[in-house]
This record gives C-alpha cells, sequence and structure tokens, in this order.
C-alpha cells in the first residue's frame, strides 16, 4: 500500500518534472529561432560575398530578433532558476504576487495556454507563510484547468483579495466549459490540503477560488 | 515544390521561410493549424511541414484533417521536444520527424526525398 507521504512525492515529483519539461521545450524553441536568424544571416552573407543584393534591413531583422531570443533564453532561465530553487526549504515566507507570476509564465508554456490577465493588487504586497513548491503546484493546476476550460483561444482572469480572517483569495475567471473533467481532482486536493488551502469552485463552473492561509505551522 | 510550413512560433516560421525562398522553394507559412486548414482548402501543395505542439489544431491533428483534404499530401513533423517518446505518439503516416534546431540542409534533403525529386 502507497504511503500518503509516497504520493505526495510522486506527486511533487510529477509536477517538477512537467514544468522543467515544459521549460526545456521553450528553451529548444527559443535556440530554433537564434538558429534560423543565425543560418539566415549566413545565407545574406554568403549572397553577398557573390556580389548579390542584400537587403540591410533584412540584417537589422536578424540581428534584432538573435538579441531578443537571447534576452528571452536568460528570462526563461532566470525563471527556471527561480522555480527549481523554490524546493529548497519546506516552509518559507513568500510573495505572492511573485509566485503567481511565475506560475502564469511557466503554465503559458504549455501548448494549452491561452491569454492570462492578471491585475496585481493595488495594496500592500500580500505574503504568506506556505511551502512554496506545494502553493505553486496548486496555481498551476488551477492554471491548467482554466486553460482546458476557456480554450486557448480565450482570456481568463486572476486577481487577488485578502479575507478578513488575513488569508489570500486567488480568484480565477472567464473559464469555459471545455474541460470535460472535474476540478478538483483527488490529487488537487490533497496538494491543497496539505498546505491548509481552500478551493472554492462557482457553481457555474466559470471560476476557481483558491483560498491561501496567511501562516502554516507546517505541512500536512 | 511546394510547401506549407505551420508553426507558431512566427520568427521561427518566418525565417525558416525566407531560407526555403532562398534556395528556391515554393513555401507559405502560418501560424495556426487552423490557418492551414484555409491555406489547404484554397491551393495544392506537396509537403506540409508542421510543428507537433502548437495552440488550438496540434500537428498531429492537423496532418489527419489535411490528409482528408489531400490525401497525398507528404508530412514532415517538427517538435521542440526531440525527444523519442514523441516520435513514437506521433502518427504513423508522418514521412519524416524533424528535431528542432534543424539543418537546413538535412529538412531540404528531407523534401526532395518525400516528393521523389531528389
Amino acid at each position: 500500500m502507497t504511503s500518503a507521504g509516497e504520493i505526495h512525492n510522486n506527486v511533487d515529483l510529477a509536477f517538477f518534472g512537467k514544468v522543467n519539461a515544459s521549460i526545456s521545450h521553450e528553451l529548444k524553441n527559443i535556440l530554433a529561432i537564434i538558429s534560423e536568424a543565425a543560418g539566415l544571416l549566413n545565407d545574406l552573407t554568403e549572397m553577398a560575398a557573390k556580389g548579390k543584393d542584400v537587403e540591410p534591413a533584412m540584417l537589422i531583422t536578424c540581428s534584432r530578433d538573435i538579441i531578443e531570443e537571447i534576452k528571452r533564453g536568460f528570462t526563461t532561465i532566470k525563471q527556471m532558476n527561480t522555480f527549481s530553487h523554490s524546493v529548497d526549504v519546506p516552509l518559507k515566507s513568500v510573495n505572492l504576487i511573485e509566485v503567481l507570476e511565475l506560475m502564469i509564465e511557466l503554465a503559458g508554456f504549455l501548448s494549452i495556454a491561452g491569454q492570462v490577465r492578471f491585475d496585481p493588487p493595488q495594496q500592500a504586497v500580500p505574503t504568506v507563510l506556505t511551502c512554496p513548491f506545494r502553493l505553486q503546484n496548486l496555481i498551476y493546476q488551477a492554471l491548467v484547468f482554466a486553460f482546458e476550460s476557456a480554450g486557448s483561444a480565450a482570456e481568463i482572469q486572476v486577481s487577488m483579495q485578502p479575507e478578513k480572517s488575513g488569508s489570500i483569495r486567488i480568484t480565477f475567471s472567464g473559464l469555459g466549459s471545455k474541460s470535460g473533467r472535474p476540478f478538483p481532482d483527488d490529487q488537487t486536493q490533497r496538494i491543497a490540503d496539505s498546505i491548509g488551502a481552500e478551493i472554492r469552485v462557482t457553481a457555474d463552473l466559470q471560476g476557481i477560488d483558491i483560498v491561501v492561509p496567511e501562516v502554516i505551522e507546517s505541512m500536512k | 515544390m511546394k510547401i506549407l510550413l505551420v508553426d507558431d512560433e512566427k520568427k521561427f516560421a518566418m525565417m525558416l521561410a525566407k531560407r526555403l525562398v532562398l534556395r528556391e522553394i515554393d513555401v507559405d507559412y502560418v501560424f495556426s493549424g487552423e490557418e492551414a486548414l484555409v491555406k489547404a482548402e484554397n491551393a495544392v501543395y506537396d509537403v506540409a511541414v508542421l510543428d507537433v505542439k502548437m495552440p488550438g489544431i496540434g500537428g498531429i491533428e492537423l496532418e489527419r484533417k489535411l490528409k482528408k483534404l489531400a490525401p497525398d499530401l507528404k508530412i514532415i513533423f517538427l517538435t521542440g521536444h526531440g525527444s523519442k517518446t514523441d516520435f513514437e505518439t506521433g502518427s504513423a503516416e508522418a514521412a519524416y520527424y524533424l528535431a528542432k534546431p534543424i539543418q537546413i540542409e538535412e529538412l531540404i534533403r528531407i523534401l526532395h526525398e518525400v516528393t521523389g525529386r531528389g
């Protein structure tokens, strides 16, 4: 029989692997663009060497694309680094806006991803003491479900509000009905339970609230 | 030889198309499966070069739809993953898979091979 701890370990590892696979896919796409831009530059250089006319605008576009994609690559590597370090400690005080923004970026690498509009709260930055890795997993699962429900052509909205209890409510809205599976599934519910978070789904299935406690003493 | 290139990475598609044109290959490029179907309804292509992972209609599903429109169309898949798993889960009818970043000369060799114009 599999223990609760083993189940959590498997779920954690699966999430870590899925996110890293999507990052590697993103990095390959970036390298593919750099490769094509460099190849095109080489083609144009060879043409010029043979005395053929080469449009300077093409050279500028290729060079600019290479610079932009290198920047995109560095941004992606920084996101990968931040994500990888989220397993360093079981409990940590985290900035919820930063966690949400990172997960929106990482979930955005999935082919099912649609547009996400996130309006950070204007008031003080909400911080919570929680397990950063599990919180990321919970938010990621909600985003994946939202993308499935809304479809890749739609835009989902994400917002954040403090509750009277001190907990923070993260709301995902603009969902459709394309998913065809229930939310939360057992696995996602276990992730939420492990960090004392609550998942509320609206009756029309168009919205999900995740309520994150301000402080947890330990993971369950 | 007329090619339809489909990839949601717009810069990649545009630059690869430009490089093929420089090698005197006639190529149309689009950024989604949906756009590809519109193109295929209005033109005859010898080969479709498809990205596997795309939002909306992905490469594998697109291949099925394109084959209904043009049963003789040859297919080459491009994948950013390049893992064996991708190849195994892909369509049996696909002529070739190429992992990104691709080598242009290798793509051209395969284009000639699948069209019998080597």
